[in-house]
């Protein structure tokens, strides 16, 4: 993908949405000093913010970014990967406050704790993404999926101890993600 | 060879159903359709710059056909959408940046377009101006307007004047008010 395009998507997504991803970050660094053990807090935390942010990229909450990006000469892929990377980064940005606040209340298993919390942040963000540009019962079957995925990365790594299960399961869920985003807006019609 | 030919073109999804519409539009042509409601007026707009598929019959952009080929049809058609933007005054610098990028336009260049288009169109909001200004950035053969602001008709008739343009409306009335130059007996899809 061209880069100027994909940054420009990227920039102005997370512009349009500062107000709600700093509050979350003031959020997170609140949550994580209050709950700084476990894998169960900041996971749990985490991803539902990864929903909410990806949740705010729907179709109408930005009208003219929307109609900016229907209108240019991308491919749904292109728009797919600049539309999906803004609410990752806004959902790994929480996770980073939640771990560092968690680092400064004694919590000394971050170096495990912080792969397994961002990949399974990044995943759930995706799969979300997915019930953003649906309505009725399909974005509700995303956004259980998208649940759904956050507990099975919790699982693997919290009870069946396997980081590099954890890793992969997320990783390739999180490819198939994306790519049925880009899909799902090659086909879009806004109308 | 027509810049923009629809043949029989319908679009249908539930409920809200548009066409059959036939036309034919050269470069530099003007054209209007009348639509029987602001939905349909939408959907016939985008339709003509390939936004959206028809579900039936053809549309073509230049060569290129929507359905297959739409970057490319984005590329040679603009449309300027009947909402007003959310856009400032102070919005206007960071707008024409983002669209300059989305259509790889070099910033200067757009920034030099959209200053000069922006005082020809001093009078006008920044609300419609900027939307139309942005839609020009990328250098479109075809200009497809959804439901223009009659008030706002000299202007953008005159910053328009060597794009082919289609508009679309919602009553004869309006359509007459905004481009007196199309014939009546073809104004109604």
């Amino acid at each position: 993908m061209r880069t100027r395009p994909f940054v420009a998507i990227v920039a102005a997504r997370l512009y349009a949405e500062l107000g709600a991803i700093e509050f979350t970050i003031l959020a997170a660094l609140l949550v994580g000093m209050l709950a700084p053990r476990g894998l169960a807090g900041p996971i749990a935390f985490c991803c539902l913010a990864g929903i909410a942010a990806a949740m705010a990229q729907s179709p109408g909450r930005h009208r003219d970014l929307d109609h900016c990006e229907q209108s240019a000469p991308l491919f749904g892929r292109e728009l797919a990967r600049a539309k999906a990377l803004a609410p990752c980064i806004a959902a790994i940005l929480t996770a980073i406050a939640y771990l560092g606040a968690a680092l400064t209340r004694g919590a000394n298993e971050i170096a495990v704790a912080a792969p397994v919390v961002l990949s399974a942040v990044v995943l759930c963000t995706l799969v979300a993404l997915c019930a953003a540009i649906r309505r009725g019962l399909p974005r509700v079957l995303y956004l259980i999926f998208a649940i759904a995925a956050g507990a099975a990365a919790y699982s693997l790594a919290a009870i069946a101890h396997s980081l590099w299960g954890e890793l992969l399961f997320c990783a390739v869920a999180a490819f198939f993600a994306v790519r049925q985003y880009g899909e799902a807006l090659a086909r879009y019609d806004p109308i | 060879m027509p810049l923009l030919r629809m043949r029989n073109a319908t679009f249908v999804r539930g409920d809200c159903g548009v066409g059959p519409i036939s036309l034919d539009l050269l470069a530099g042509d003007r054209a209007t359709l009348v639509l029987d409601s602001s939905t349909e007026a939408a959907i016939v707009a985008r339709l003509a710059c390939g936004l959206v598929k028809a579900s039936s019959g053809s549309v073509l952009i230049g060569d290129y056909d929507p359905r297959v080929q739409s970057v490319h049809c984005k590329r040679l058609a603009a449309l300027v959408a009947h909402e007003p933007a959310t856009l400032h005054e102070n919005d206007f610098a960071r707008y024409v940046k983002y669209r300059a990028a989305l259509w790889n336009v070099e910033e200067t260049h757009a920034l030099r377009l959209a200053g000069s288009l922006r005082e020809r169109l001093g009078s006008m909001h920044a609300a419609f101006a900027f939307p139309l200004i942005g839609a020009l950035i990328g250098a479109p053969q075809l200009v497809v307007l959804d439901r223009p602001q009659a008030a706002y008709a000299a202007d953008m008739l005159g910053l328009l004047e060597r794009f082919a343009l289609l508009s679309t409306h919602t009553s004869d009335a309006d359509a007459a008010t905004f481009a007196p130059f199309a014939q009546r007996g073809k104004l109604r899809a």
